[in-house]
């Protein structure tokens, strides 16, 4: 049999190249599963959204019930609303919530850079502290500060995130008085005009710096309570990954030769490391951004959880296959940036 | 300080252009920063926030939002919703209940300084009745006709007495057509003026609509043009989606100057710089058992729901429910017209239970207690009055069998009458009595409790004297009678008013719970 060759282009692109548009692929298909999935786990809820989003005399009117289901389409059958919302979806419209009577895209559009806000900063700090304290307790193995960080780290998963919240905003806004109230701004403050939705890059954006410094201080203790959630997780994922390559051969001979630590910690430990603390900290941020309703609650917090909270308790049926698909689309989105990633640090990856 | 490489000087020199851009071109972005007069109350509230369209909102939120927005033809004086009072208008009740002229003060304007027309009442109740909306049921079989430029009529069919305290509801409010028309406002389905109304308002209330996010909060500022009688002492009210634990923790360190969420239990212990008003809500939790034998056939037994209501310690109830709460004595809430006494609630009586479940051939078999396991009323949980229920009810004798579901999901099986025993709860949709004819053989309630039309002659004869109507006093002994009949032997137990804890900074006056509206955010005062 006589083995044909590979197309042209598929010969001449860089291996990474490949890889890459492989993976986006894989990502666009797994969206399409996605919304799948999603409307059906949707639709087999039991319940009736009519009776959930009219009050108890609207929903007796069948007047008002048949100009609802119509409003929404929900006198289609299922096959119908699926197809109708694939169409729709390819024009970027994700329905209007029968909650907010809003296009769900936008309500999205709204929520998303609050969750993003305490996401990003919780997943910087976390990678920052887990990352130090992984390797600490990883280089100083059985002694009492790696026995210390073990317990703390544990006491970090283990503690329920809503109890904290409610203990650290106690303490640190009403009996400390250093942290501010609920919300993302002072009610003293006009919201800045939207650009990113994050309120500290649009305060910057509007030159406006009380409304800056007022929104990152409002950022502390969200920011705080999934830190320490998260903190605790890749501290232990930290610290098992470097063990096992401190044991690695390579790691020995760069100590026999005489290598500054600094430098075997940096350019050999930690960069043996990085693959499986990369997976670990892809996940803990899809984990940010989707499962932060409890804190969200807490701290009155406008972001993804309270929407999806919202739509969910509502049977807004368009809301939740929007948060579904949204997150759903970060969780590829991530694994996506985390696999490119494992391409540019291991080199066998790509290639393979 | 030197900087080596080129790419390090370049970002250093990046970096310092932008923060001198900043700082340069930097002002405050404080409501205070162009207005010293500015006053701000913040408001705590857990948001059900759909709208701030009166035609569509329905909500307790909405309804507090929707007060302070717009004004309507009829209201209510502080915290007294057993009388109605003009508001715009005046009212003149023909004595068959089924004609209702009401004629403009003229004393007030829209926000834009425009003056409220017959044409403008008109089009508000004609697009609420149009829309098909949750606040549209509110004018079911009502005909609204302009008699002159002052005078509108609403006539009916059958007799309405509840009309117009129906018509104190903020959803009814008066809209400059106007504007509203000019913006997609129509009194059909194909109105489009619902996104407008949610960024700006056209009433003629204490305030304007400021800004309004569903998620977190509602920004009203002082209507300049408000010739009204509530002149609001604070010229900008931030309404806060807050949840009821962080409430407490605001209101104590000072963040809120309201909280409107508190429980029983939060409602304790805040400080001698927080004040609690505590009162009975109008919202009514009881108990339902299904008179469709094909359902059960235990609980259709009259001997044996006479039982259930002699077993249950009501006095126990109300003590962990907390602060505030009361016995509900009737269906009817304590502040309506027409409600009982409380010497005339049902009491717990062990001896009787044991007689009367005797007779029934009650023979220890498991019965079903269905609830919504994720419904909180006024902190309240209703796992917690399930689970003590079934434990009053073991300790006569009755074995119950508890079957918790979302609400979402557990409200098909209320409304179509498929559950043996039910815990829910019932908010006013208006505050008059004849909202509870509800309760009475053939009717929503009644028929999710396997009530039919034909199953208790007498309460319907006293249901449908009470629907007649006629002055306060004949009403308020009819609506009596038929709960005592209820009460009697009637398939509902009435369990509790939840309380409803208001805390606010000492310095704050004003603080009366309205069982529409929860509180007139325009009567809010400054000790």
């Amino acid at each position: 049999m006589r083995v044909g060759k590979p197309p042209r282009a598929a010969r001449t692109a860089h291996p990474f190249l490949r890889y890459a548009v492989r993976r986006v692929i894989t990502s666009i298909l797994l969206v399409i599963g996605v919304t799948l999935v999603t409307f059906v786990l949707t639709n087999l809820v039991p319940g009736d959204p009519v009776a959930a989003a009219l009050g108890q005399r609207a929903a007796e009117d069948p007047a008002i019930v048949a100009h609802f289901r119509a409003e929404y389409g929900l006198d289609q059958p299922l096959v119908v609303q699926y197809f109708t919302y694939l169409g729709n979806l390819l024009h970027g419209n994700l329905g209007v919530s029968t909650t907010t009577h809003n296009p769900v895209a936008s309500d999205l559009a709204q929520a998303l850079p609050a969750t993003l806000e305490i996401a990003i900063g919780a997943i910087v700090l976390s990678v920052i502290i887990g990352v130090v304290l992984g390797t600490v307790a990883a280089y100083r193995r059985g002694k009492v500060s790696d026995h210390v960080l073990r317990v703390v780290s544990l006491a970090g998963l283990s503690v329920p995130t809503f109890w904290l919240a409610l203990v650290l905003y106690y303490f640190f806004y009403f009996k400390l008085h250093i942290a501010p109230g609920s919300g993302r701004l002072d009610s003293d403050f006009n919201v800045p005009h939207t650009v990113t939705g994050l309120y500290t890059v649009d305060a910057l954006l509007a030159g406006q710096l009380d409304t800056f410094f007022d929104a990152l201080s409002h950022l502390f203790l969200p920011v705080l309570v999934l830190t320490l959630y998260t903190v605790g997780l890749l501290t232990r994922f930290v610290r098992t990954a470097v063990l096992e390559i401190l044991d690695q051969d390579y790691v020995r001979a760069a100590r026999a030769k005489g290598l500054p630590a600094r430098t075997v910690v940096w350019s050999y430990v930690l960069r043996g490391a990085s693959i499986p603390v990369l997976t670990v900290v892809g996940l803990a941020f899809g984990s940010l951004l989707s499962g932060t309703v409890l804190v969200e609650s807490i701290f009155s917090w406008p972001g993804i959880g309270s929407y999806a909270y919202q739509a969910a308790s509502h049977l807004d049926l368009p809301g939740v296959m929007g948060v579904g698909l949204l997150i759903g689309v970060m969780y590829l989105l991530v694994n996506l940036v985390v696999d490119l990633l494992y391409g540019v640090l291991d080199p066998r990856v790509r290639i393979a | 300080m030197v900087f080596r490489s080129a790419k390090t000087r370049i970002a250093v020199g990046s970096a310092a252009v932008a923060l001198a851009l900043v700082v340069t071109g930097c002002s405050s972005g404080k409501t205070t920063g162009n207005d010293s007069a500015a006053k701000t109350i913040t408001i705590d509230k857990a948001f059900d926030l759909k709208t701030a369209d009166p035609g569509r909102m329905y909500e307790p939120t909405g309804e507090m939002v929707d007060k302070a927005l717009y004004e309507t033809l009829l209201t209510f004086n502080g915290g007294d919703v057993s009388k109605v009072v003009p508001g715009l208008a005046t009212l003149k009740e023909s004595s068959d209940a089924k004609t209702f002229t009401l004629t403009l003060t003229g004393t007030h304007k829209f926000s834009d300084g425009t003056p409220i027309t017959a044409d403008d009442v008109v089009f508000s109740l004609d697009r609420v009745i149009g829309v098909k909306g949750n606040p549209s049921f509110l004018l079911d079989g009502v005909t609204v006709t302009k008699k002159n430029s002052t005078t509108v009529v609403l006539t009916t069919k059958t007799a309405t007495p509840a009309l117009p305290s129906i018509l104190a509801n903020p959803a009814l409010g008066i809209l400059n057509s106007k504007v509203v028309k000019a913006h997609g406002g129509t009194t059909t389905e194909k109105d489009g003026a619902e996104k407008y109304l949610n960024t700006h308002s056209a009433g003629s209330g204490p305030y304007v609509l400021s800004s309004l996010n569903l998620a977190s909060q509602v920004v009203l500022t002082a209507n300049k043009n408000y010739d009204g009688g509530d002149n609001p002492t604070y010229t900008r009210v931030v309404i806060q989606n807050v949840q009821g634990p962080t409430q407490k923790i605001n209101v104590q360190g000072g963040s809120a100057d309201v909280a409107l969420d508190l429980s029983g239990t939060q409602a304790t212990g805040l400080g001698s710089s927080v004040n609690v008003t505590s009162d009975p809500s109008a919202n009514v939790i009881f108990l339902l058992l299904n008179q469709n034998p094909t359902i059960s056939k235990i609980t259709s037994n009259p001997d044996f729901v006479k039982a259930v209501k002699e077993a249950i310690d009501y006095s126990d109830l109300v003590s962990i429910a907390g602060t505030g709460t009361s016995q509900a004595p009737g269906v009817v809430p304590s502040m309506f017209l027409g409600a009982l006494k409380a010497s005339d609630e049902l009491k717990t009586d062990a001896s009787a239970a044991k007689a009367d479940l005797a007779k029934s051939g009650y023979a220890g078999e498991s019965v079903t207690l269905n609830f919504p396991s994720d419904i909180t009323l006024n902190g309240i949980e209703f796992p917690t009055i399930a689970q003590r229920i079934q434990s009053q009810l073991k300790a006569a004798g009755i074995t119950i069998n508890l079957a918790p579901a979302p609400v979402a999901t557990e409200l098909d099986a209320y409304r179509n009458g498929t559950e043996t025993i039910g815990l829910w709860y019932w908010g006013p949709d208006y505050p008059d009595p004849s909202d509870y004819l509800v309760f009475t053989p053939g009717n929503v309630v009644g028929l999710r409790a396997g009530w039919s039309a034909t199953a208790d002659a007498s309460i319907s004869k006293l249901a449908d004297a009470a629907t007649v109507g006629g002055s306060n006093a004949a009403r308020s002994s009819q609506f009596e009678a038929l709960q005592k009949a209820l009460n009697d032997s009637g398939p509902f137990i009435p369990l509790l008013q939840p309380g409803n804890n208001i805390a606010a900074k000492s310095t704050v006056s004003g603080v009366v719970y309205n069982a529409v509206w929860t509180i007139d955010i325009a009567a809010l005062g400054k000790k």
